[in-house]
């Protein structure tokens, strides 16, 4: 039976909802399960872990591991990977997934593919299917090797929830630091903010707010929702939103079940962090702006006399 | 220090691609310089200028990719190496990481930066593939650089927490992503003057290499086919007077789509 390899993805010793999706889906395609979760204080996630879909924990848990740093997470990883025995070693999608899984594909002499959304494993068989040209089109890709490192598109795979799993906790050694990449501070940007990733409903701002005033009309919409709170390039660009609330290509990938873009006009970029979403509604006063374009409603107007409204509408639905 | 930027020449992600019979038709498409690679070079560029950096480019493969070295030279870059085999036409990034580890083993850089993915593949592979091979440290998804002394630099990179901040001893291999800086437009004199400057052409015997020494009759992947996306269409579009098509809207998300 093949075998794949969940890397857990763990923020602020949360288990995210990804790597239920990912053991649900390496179930689907009939291979054994593991998880491979790497941090510092993580054992209590261990019956999460397996609840998600895993058979076997791999527990890389160390107060050394509390920081991100690539090399001794990746080290982890291949340690996880060939006591398992591996196949195929997937990836959420996150920053330090995409950091880490070439580096494990270089250690293993595996395949590496990027934001896949659909993989198929048939008589050893490796196929994935991903976007390219920046969301333009897509591709299938085969493995010319018998395994294969993913990072899995954000939303591409569902969590079932007949699928469970069972504690067999196998522990693995601390790796050493990287003494030449040191990390020296974390300075967080968003402590207690609803994680973009798993928000079921995202508002995200655009430059049609212009300034500050304009960023915390559109936030409070999103607090009245309960919803992660994104950006578009140019309020990052221009410093009123932190970096890593940016949805597009080069930042966070979501599938919300609702989208809202204010005063966003819909540069590709951004598109292809979005449009894997359910229901897209899109605010912005230039009804030529290419998001009506990919938006299932539109309200054609000024941001900053719609948003008060739409608060006030929400409100009467919701009760 | 010595640095190396890496470039490479991608489709025009800002026009129609279409897909005909599972390959992508090449008629209509126009090529530019990866947006991600713009802004290594504009790091490179400010690290010559604030610290006496010495910066070469290097591009593998893409065809006739003088234009888009010459656009580097007006920047500031000071010389340039283009790397074209036919040996090269089914290489996926693991090879092109092996050809670009050859060219760092012959000039002995302290600093390769790379875009952090191109945007006709969207891997986001090459450069820490090289780094891996090379044995080099490496941080991805860098959105700040400051030269600390000769041996060391602080990165800032942006993380799933927030801004990460590494001290990297050199050698080093560094991804930029495109927020890092706002690339600087060539100047009428850089242009001249880069029209003049030499491109070193090589091909993988020149770089002392050969096609089994980067694998490249073996790539790990394969494309078996390009596919149409799923487009989304747009859908029911409110104009006049805000309050009216706000209400609207939000009953049609309430009882239609069922999503508040």
């Amino acid at each position: 039976m093949a075998k794949v390899l969940v890397v857990a993805d763990i923020k602020e010793g949360v288990l995210k909802g990804s790597t239920a999706e990912l053991c649900s889906k390496a179930k689907a395609i009939g291979t054994e399960v593991a998880v491979a979760a790497i941090g510092s204080n993580i054992e209590p996630l261990i019956p999460d872990l397996a609840k998600a879909g895993s058979d076997t924990q791999y527990i890389a848990d160390d107060p050394g591991l509390e920081a991100f740093s690539a090399g001794p997470y990746a080290s982890c990883v291949v340690d996880a990977a060939r006591q398992f025995g591996a196949d195929m070693i997937w990836f959420g999608f996150s920053e330090s997934g995409k950091a880490v899984a070439p580096r494990v594909a270089a250690q293993l002499d595996a395949a590496c593919a990027n934001e896949i959304t659909d993989v198929t494993l048939e008589a050893g068989r490796i196929e994935v299917v991903r976007p390219a040209f920046t969301n333009k089109v897509v591709q299938r890709v085969k493995s010319n090797t018998d395994k294969l490192v993913a990072v899995v598109r954000a939303g591409a795979f569902e969590a079932d929830e007949g699928v469970t799993g069972s504690e067999n906790v196998v522990k693995l050694s601390a790796p050493a630091p990287d003494a030449k990449a040191v990390v020296k501070e974390l300075i967080s940007d968003a402590t207690g903010d609803i994680d973009l990733a798993d928000a079921d409903i995202v508002v995200s701002v655009g430059r049609g707010a212009r300034n500050q005033e304009g960023v915390d009309l559109v936030k409070q919409l999103a607090n009245d929702l309960s919803a992660g709170f994104g950006s578009s390039r140019a309020m990052v660009d221009g410093g009123f939103m932190p970096h890593n609330k940016q949805v597009g290509q080069t930042g966070k990938i979501v599938a919300p079940s609702l989208y809202i873009a204010v005063g966003i006009s819909g540069a590709i970029q951004h598109l292809a962090g979005m449009n894997g979403s359910k229901v897209i509604l899109a605010v912005n006063k230039d009804p030529e702006a290419p998001i009506f374009n990919v938006a299932d409603y539109g309200i054609v107007g000024d941001l900053f006399e719609v948003v008060p409204i739409l608060r006030e509408e929400i409100k009467k639905v919701r009760g | 220090m010595k640095i190396l930027t890496t470039v490479k020449k991608v489709v025009d992600v800002e026009l129609n691609i279409k897909v005909n019979d599972g390959a992508i038709v090449e008629e209509g498409l126009q090529y530019v310089i990866n947006a991600w690679d713009e802004s290594a070079v504009e790091a490179a560029v400010q690290m010559k200028e604030n610290h006496g950096a010495e910066t070469t480019l290097v591009s593998v493969g893409g065809g006739d990719t003088t234009d888009i070295i010459r656009r580097c030279y007006a920047m500031g870059i000071e010389n340039g190496i283009h790397i074209e085999d036919p040996a090269l036409e089914k290489a996926d990034s693991s090879i092109f990481a092996k050809v670009l580890q050859k060219v760092c083993e012959a000039g002995n850089y302290d600093l390769v930066i790379t875009g952090k993915q191109a945007q006709d593949t969207d891997s986001g592979h090459t450069g820490i593939l090289l780094a891996e091979y090379l044995k080099l440290p490496c941080v991805s998804n860098v959105i700040g650089i400051e030269v600390m002394d000769e041996q060391h630099i602080k990165v800032s990179r942006a993380g799933d927490g927030g801004t990460e901040i590494v001290e990297l001893s050199l050698p080093a291999v560094v991804t930029v992503d495109v927020s890092i800086n706002e690339p600087r437009l060539p100047q009428m004199r850089g242009i001249m003057m880069a029209k003049k400057k030499k491109i070193e052409e090589m091909d993988l015997a020149a770089l002392g290499t050969s096609p089994d020494d980067v694998g490249a009759g073996a790539p790990k992947s394969e494309i078996i086919e390009f596919m149409e996306s799923e487009k989304r269409k747009g859908g029911q579009k409110f104009e006049g007077d805000a309050a009216e098509i706000t209400a609207k809207v939000v009953q049609l998300l309430a009882d239609e789509a069922k999503v508040l």
